[in-house]
């Protein structure tokens, strides 16, 4: 019923509130060794779908509202609940009212490292409504799909990137489903891990095959670590050796039969018997011809006026 | 002499023969072109690994072009002098070994001043070695469709540079920088099947015999031959310097727009696809110039230095006003005036070569090049830099881009001052019909140690007006007869002819 009239819309993102999101507190009022304070975060829905992100970096209690103005039937009364990870939080339900032509739903919830998750709220008519808030830990800048690759006896140098420097950076290389962590100190020859601001690289020297993996950087922050993976692949130097071998090999080739296929044409002929000499002797012996052919060439050779 | 042998079967000619295995030849240039020029252009991919790879600055990692380009323009001579010596197969097949093994080595670099040495030494030479033979190769084999068979061969660069990069791309993201550099020499010995299919026209350049009881290896006899195969006289020669001087101009100014056309654009506000998209379409019409040029100055309606000078100026032109293009953010306004940018740019290139014959004769035309490669270069070194220098002085591109379309407009100007330049017919050929006349009966002692091929004997003529002999100890007796009555025929016939 709404179709139509929704799909022409274009869901406007309203400015949003990042008050006290960055900075150590929001409210001159609260102590500063109060660890828990309070974030707000507002957004208003014009279509029936909208999915917002939030990035937290410690515990907090965060204040979801959001706003729904885009209801053609403008009902009195509408429900509305709320959703974490699409199953529905019992006693959530409540009734919403119609104010100055839009509807409210506030909530608060208390987020720490257990309860980060996708969270909504929905407003119920004939047809549902919502506002998806993604509450995660900051995510990493770079996706790396492509995995790197570098050779044996060489080294390698992987890198990770955030928006907001964490508190550490810790690496592991994945064995299977287990990792086991990187340690700079106890291999100084072997890794090296250097940190700087909110970039962090390590470098793998002297790689064997086995340095062939995943590994993991992760960004810890006072709620939970964010991972991003890289893969390595370690190949000897035979790998682009079979390419570069086929190419010379097909080179060499071309070569000889340009050769051949010139030696032969030019046997094929010449009125004398050639001797099998050099190519310079027989083009010699054709220049040699081609001067009794000069008075045909000078008619045929005109140069531009 | 000329009349010792039987006529030969039709298809040996030797002299320009203007098709045939001659497009064979430029197929050759084209994939030649390709893979010198195009490896120079697509290079972009290995930097951003050697900068992540070896931790040094963008600046630094570009110096390695830099040295390459460089190495390619001052060793050009030494290249045509080698050619004059032993002929342009060897030495292009020399060249590509040369240029792929700067490549192999490259891939063992533990440090970028290895790759200095490597790709920007090494392969430069190389490139020196395959670039200038290989053009003068296709300038010998054609005369009346020299202009679109140097075009058809130039095309390889365009048509490379759009497929190199993703191929580069490809490489490295599989093999890493050090296996895609070691493919890529792989890739760069093709050049060696490339000079394979230059058949040899002729015999190469010879030098005057030695004088009696004086030994091949002696200081003089090696100065004396080092001279003639660089064609060192022809930097004493009024038009080969007007012309070196003018090409030196052109490249101030022809390299800026490549260099600053992105950042300009996206100076005056576009976006970065936009800013790209310029820079492919200017490279789409830069092709098709080169091959609108190559056939409509084959057509013979105007004289190629004429052309060349249209070019130019047009060129030049354009230049001055890719500033007004985009006045008032005007995207159709930029991309209108690149596209002429770049359709100029094209169209100049082949007859920046085939204009060299018309210049120094068919027999100094290898050494000409060279030389006029190592000049120009001064051109290019201080083009790029100048440009920079303005923008950082005067905070936008404008300046560069009328700087750039002053040098242009002023070679343009150099251009017409050669000699003869204001009459409406080609010198030679007037001289070489009545030179021919002449030629059966001659019969000089030393032609037998000299070339005895046609466009040799024709060669002499084209030197004779611009040039005085002076090793060419065969053309001296033949001078004095001819130019009178050459003095004669010229008013006339260039009376007809206008």
């Amino acid at each position: 019923m709404f179709s139509p009239w929704i799909l022409s819309l274009q869901l406007i993102l309203f400015p949003l509130f990042w008050r006290g999101l960055y900075t150590t507190e929001t409210n001159p009022q609260l102590v500063l060794t109060d660890p828990v304070t309070t974030i707000f975060k507002s957004a208003v829905l014009k279509g029936d779908s909208l999915v917002e992100k939030v990035e937290i970096l410690k515990p907090i209690d965060l204040e979801l509202a959001c706003t729904w103005t885009g209801n053609p039937n403008k009902l009195p009364n509408i429900t509305g609940y709320w959703r974490k990870d699409g199953s529905e939080i019992t006693n959530s339900r409540l009734t919403v009212q119609l104010e100055n032509e839009q509807y409210n739903l506030k909530r608060v919830f208390r987020i720490t490292g257990d309860t980060l998750g996708n969270y909504s709220c929905i407003f119920s008519d004939t047809d549902e409504a919502k506002i998806d808030f993604n509450v995660a830990a900051p995510e990493m800048d770079d996706k790396k799909d492509k995995p790197v690759v570098a050779y044996v006896g060489d080294s390698v140098a992987v890198a990770c990137k955030t928006k907001l420097p964490p508190n550490t950076w810790l690496w592991y290389k994945a064995n299977g489903t287990e990792q086991e962590l990187i340690n700079a100190t106890t291999d100084p020859l072997r890794y090296k891990i250097s940190v700087d601001g909110n970039t962090t690289k390590l470098t793998v020297m002297n790689l064997t095959e086995e340095d062939s993996g995943v590994y993991v950087c992760s960004a810890i922050y006072n709620i939970k670590a964010s991972v991003s993976r890289v893969e390595v692949r370690v190949i000897t130097f035979m790998e682009p050796l079979k390419p570069f071998v086929a190419i010379v090999a097909e080179v060499i080739i071309l070569v000889l039969l340009i050769l051949f296929y010139e030696r032969w044409s030019s046997r094929k002929s010449s009125n004398s018997p050639t001797e099998n000499g050099v190519h310079a002797e027989q083009t010699h012996k054709l220049t040699r011809e081609g001067n009794n052919g000069m008075d045909e060439n000078t008619t045929t050779r005109q140069r531009k006026i | 002499m000329a009349k010792l042998q039987p006529p030969q079967a039709p298809q040996s000619q030797p002299a320009a023969p203007d098709g045939g295995w001659g497009w064979v030849v430029v197929g050759a240039l084209f994939v030649t072109s390709a893979l010198v020029f195009g490896i120079i252009r697509s290079m972009g991919v290995f930097f951003v690994e050697f900068v992540q790879y070896f931790g040094e600055s963008a600046q630094a990692v570009s110096w390695i072009t830099s040295i390459g380009l460089a190495m390619q323009q001052c060793v050009s001579p030494f290249g045509t002098a080698l050619c004059n010596a032993y002929g342009a197969r060897p030495v292009v097949m020399a060249g590509g070994c040369l240029s792929a093994l700067g490549f192999i080595l490259a891939s063992q670099a533990t440090c970028v001043t290895h790759l200095y040495l490597t790709m920007g030494v090494i392969s430069g030479s190389g490139w020196a070695l395959v670039f200038t033979p290989m053009v003068a190769s296709v300038m010998q084999y054609f005369t009346r469709k020299r202009s679109l068979a140097m075009a058809l061969g130039f095309t390889g660069v365009g048509l490379s540079s759009f497929a190199f990069s993703p191929l580069f791309q490809l490489l490295v993201e599989m093999y890493a920088w050090r296996g895609a550099l070691l493919i890529l020499g792989g890739l760069s010995l093709n050049i060696v099947a490339c000079g394979a299919l230059i058949r040899p026209l002729g015999a190469h350049k010879a030098v005057a015999a030695l004088a009696p009881g004086e030994s091949a290896w002696s200081c003089a006899s090696i100065f004396h031959r080092a001279y003639s195969y660089l064609e060192l006289s022809l930097l004493f020669q009024r038009p080969f310097l007007t012309y070196s001087l003018a090409i030196t101009f052109f490249n101030c100014g022809y390299f800026v727009p490549y260099v600053h056309l992105v950042a300009h654009s996206r100076h005056e506000g576009f976006s970065q696809y936009q800013a790209a998209f310029v820079i492919s379409a200017t490279g789409v019409t830069d092709i098709v110039g080169r091959v609108v040029s190559g056939w409509a100055s084959d057509l013979g309606r105007l004289r190629l230095s004429h052309m060349l000078v249209l070019w130019t100026g047009l060129l030049g032109l354009s230049l001055l006003v890719l500033p007004l293009g985009s006045l008032g953010g005007s995207y159709p306004g930029l991309l209108t005036v690149s596209l002429a940018y770049g359709f100029c740019a094209g169209a100049m290139t082949p007859l920046v070569f085939a204009v060299v014959p018309e210049i120094v004769g068919m027999e100094r035309m290898l050494g000409a090049l060279g030389l006029l490669q190592m000049i120009e270069s001064v051109g290019g070194l201080l083009g790029a830099p100048l440009s920079g220098l303005l923008k950082d002085l005067t905070g936008s591109y404008t300046a560069s881009f009328l700087v750039a379309g002053g040098f242009l407009l002023l070679g343009t100007m150099v251009t017409a001052t050669l000699p003869h330049f204001f009459s409406c017919t080609d010198q030679r050929s007037l001289q070489r019909h009545a030179h021919n006349s002449k030629q059966q009966n001659q019969h000089s002692p030393e032609s037998g140690l000299m070339t005895n091929s046609i466009s040799e004997k024709l060669n002499h003529i084209d030197t004779i007006p611009y040039s005085q002999p002076q090793l060419d100890r065969n053309s001296l007796q033949l001078e004095p007869e001819v130019y009178m009555p050459l003095n004669q025929s010229k008013t006339d016939d260039a009376t007809n002819k206008c």
